[in-house]
Parts: structure tokens; sequence; C-alpha cells
């Protein structure tokens, strides 16, 4: 634990001048239980799908993470009061305030993980979905979530343009060099190679994939498949 | 249009495909980044363009549907592995960003475009999770990549499994080889043969490039 002490005393020095009153501690229930919800509904979601932001708990759980912040300096204060050594001394104090370090550090870990995980799903909503997100999914987002998303898709932008070739598209390998596909929203008459063809909604087409692509990226077709 | 041109041009250009081929199986299946290959995407990309102006010259000058038909399918093909090499790696750079940014050897391996990523794909994390998390907790416990400012080293940074289980196909011989540290099991590596092993043992006869991942 000699590493933990040095950390309490810097810390301590540190935080001395405004260290808060000893809150009355906390009601009988485990500590790290709410984190661990948290992650329960990480593991619950299906694969590449977000559950709404549950801000609720998260605030509970930074709440949780400054008490033990504040009983462990209290403990600490109160060693150092009377002329313990911290690095060496092992009484109940030390005890209490090593497990509110290590619930501590064990709710951040928890939130770290929520937070990084649905940043993954985040991540892979720019390669299925697009640049932009559509209400629903947007409406589970933390504001910070909303501002990763483009920052990111951003960063990918940058990549593409330098490197001159479009990654979000041919996501699948190509089977044929004609696919069937169904128009979404009239486009009118487009010229595709030699003839011309009438894109209006709900008609059916056997185009070339290549031709095809750049209208079902704007969601204006789909692929027709049986 | 000389047939010799043709089969030679249609010969060379197989082998770029095939070499990309590989290096696109190896990357899906290696748990970590592997090497960029930057004169095998060099080269594709001019058979691409070659490919592509070909085909502008066959609509001008009528030539038979199927034949069309045909090279359109080689480019898509073409085309195909090279966006999704390029994404598989991005994707991973996109998961280890944190882990890939610290690591010299890893960052060696990356193109200087995936450099730039990556750098921004870090940031961005970093912001995002200081903005969210870090910054609503007590001093000490502030950091991204340290549990608290008591531990020794980074112990909050994601890294790829490099001990899973890969299918691999060896090209040559190899003879007797040790799997791991010890020197405790070693194995006899037969030319053309099918093996399960973890990826870290084999990982330098990967990037040697005498054994391929399936």
């Amino acid at each position: 634990m000699t590493g933990l002490s040095a950390f309490w005393i810097e810390h301590f020095v540190l935080c001395r001048s405004g260290i808060p009153k000893c809150h009355r501690g906390f009601r009988r229930r485990m500590y790290g239980r709410r984190a661990s919800q948290l992650l329960k509904e990480i593991d619950s979601s299906e694969a590449g799908q977000l559950a709404p932001f549950n801000s609720d708990v998260f605030d509970q759980v930074i709440r949780e993470c400054n008490e033990h912040n504040s009983q462990f300096q209290s403990l600490i204060r109160k060693m150092v009061e009377q002329n313990l050594d911290i690095e060496t001394t092992r009484n109940e104090d030390h005890y209490g305030a090593a497990i509110h370090h290590l619930s501590l550090l064990r709710n951040k870990r928890c939130l770290m993980a929520y937070m990084y995980n649905r940043a993954e799903v985040i991540q892979s909503f720019r390669w299925k979905v697009g640049p932009v997100l559509p209400h629903d999914i947007q409406e589970k987002l933390h504001f910070s979530e909303k501002e990763y998303f483009k920052n990111h898709s951003a960063a990918i932008k940058s990549y593409i343009s330098e490197m001159d070739i479009d990654l979000t598209v041919d996501m699948v390998p190509p089977k044929d060099t004609y696919i069937q596909v169904r128009v979404l929203e009239d486009i009118g008459e487009v010229s595709l190679g030699d003839h011309s063809v009438s894109l209006t909604k709900n008609s059916l087409h056997f185009l070339r994939r290549t031709d095809a692509e750049q209208f079902i990226s704007q969601g204006l077709m789909e692929e027709f498949l049986e | 249009m000389s047939s010799w041109d043709d089969d030679d041009s249609a010969a060379a250009a197989a082998t770029d495909v095939e070499l990309l081929k590989r290096a696109w199986r190896n990357e899906k299946a290696a748990p970590e980044i592997l090497r960029f290959d930057s004169p095998l995407v060099s080269r594709v990309r001019e058979q691409i363009q070659l490919l592509e102006e070909t085909l502008d010259d066959f609509a001008d000058s009528g030539v038979d549907d199927l034949v069309v038909s045909l090279y359109q399918m080689d480019l898509d093909r073409t085309l195909f592995l090279l966006r999704s090499y390029l994404r598989l790696r991005l994707q991973k750079i996109e998961k280890y960003t944190m882990h890939i940014s610290r690591s010299d050897d890893l960052l060696s391996r990356l193109s200087q475009q995936e450099r730039r990523f990556a750098k921004s794909c870090a940031e961005i994390m970093e912001k995002h999770l200081e903005q969210s998390v870090l910054s609503k907790l007590p001093y000490g416990y502030d950091s991204v990549t340290r549990q608290s400012l008591s531990s020794t080293e980074d112990d909050m940074v994601p890294e790829p499994q490099l001990d899973t289980f890969v299918f691999c196909k060896t090209k040559s011989d190899v003879g007797a080889f040790q799997l791991d540290d010890i020197g405790e099991e070693v194995v006899d590596l037969v030319a053309d043969d099918l093996y399960v092993l973890r990826y870290k043992s084999i990982k330098g006869l990967v990037e040697g490039g005498r054994i391929d991942l399936i």
C-alpha cells in the first residue's frame, strides 16, 4: 500500500485548505451497486444499440465518488491529527480510508466503461447509419456524446478526403454487377449510361450497382432482396 | 490491342490483387493492427485507375456488353478489397486509439494519413471522457489513463487480446517452432498445413510473411 500512502499524503497536503465537514456517512447500502447498474444496462443492450443515457444513475454515482472522497480525506486528517504515520499505521481509520479509495476507483472504472462502451457504439453509427443521426438516436445521447459523434465523423471525413477514396460505400462484397432496386422517393428522369430511366417512387429497376450506390447511400433507393 | 500486352498486364494485376487479398485476410484475422503496405496500395490504386480508363474507352468504342461487365466486376472486386482493407485498419485504430498512440512501434505501422487520424481519434476521445466523467471526479482521480495518482502505470488503456487463437496456414517449412516463452511447447510447422494457434506466438512469422492468417 505504499503507493497509496504517497498519494494520500500528497492529496491531503494539497486539499488541506478545503476539506468539507464530514458527512453523516452512507446509509446502509453496498458501495458500487449503482455503478454496476450502469454496467448492467450496457450488458443488456443488444449489440450495436444504445439505451437512452441514464443521467440519473450517472449523476448519483458521481455524487457517491465525491462523498467517498470527503470521507477519505477526513479519515486521513484524523490520523494526521493523532500524529500517526500514514504510511505504516494500520488501524480502523486506515482500512476505512482504503475502502473509500477502492470504492471510488471502482465507481470511476464503471463510469469510464459506461462512457467508453457507448462511445464505441456511437463510432459504429458513423459506418452503419451515416454522418447524420436520425432523431430517435439523437434523443438517447448525452450532449458530450453528440459532440463526440460530430468530431469523430469529421476525423473520418478528413482521412477519406486525404486518401481520396470513399470508405463509407461498398460495405458488402459485390456479388453482381447489376442489382434490383426499389425507388423510395421521386427522383425523376435520370440518364444512366446510354439510356435514361424514370425513377418514380416505388418503381422497381434493374440497375448497375455502381450507378445505384449513390442513390442508395442517400436513402433514395434500396436494394430489393427477395 | 495486342493480346500479349493484355495477358501480361492481366497477370501482373492478378499478382497485386492476390497480394492485396492476402493483406486483407491477415488484417481481418489479426487482433492487432499490422504493418501498412504502402507500395502495394499505391500500385493497386494505379491499376484501379487503369481499369476505370479502360472501361471508359469501352463505353466509347461500343465493346460487347459481356466483356464490359467482366471488366466491371473485376474493378468492383478490387475496389471492394481496397476499401475493406483501409476500413478494417481505421476501425482497429478507432477501437484501440489510446493504446496505439502510446506505442511508437504501433504508430510506425500506420500510414501517414492513418497516423493523423489516430492522433485526432485519441484527442477526441480524451476530450469526451474528460468532459463527461473526469471533470466531475475529485482531484487525483481525474486521469484518463490512470485510475488514480497512486497507480504506478497507465492501467486504464484498453488493449487488444494478443493471445486469441487464429487459424493460419504456413507458406513454407518452418520446422520446430517454439510457441511460448519457457520453451515447453514446441510445434513442427510444415509447409501448407493448417494450424490453430495463439496469435501472440506466431506474430513474428506473420510479420515476416511466412505464415498467413485465414
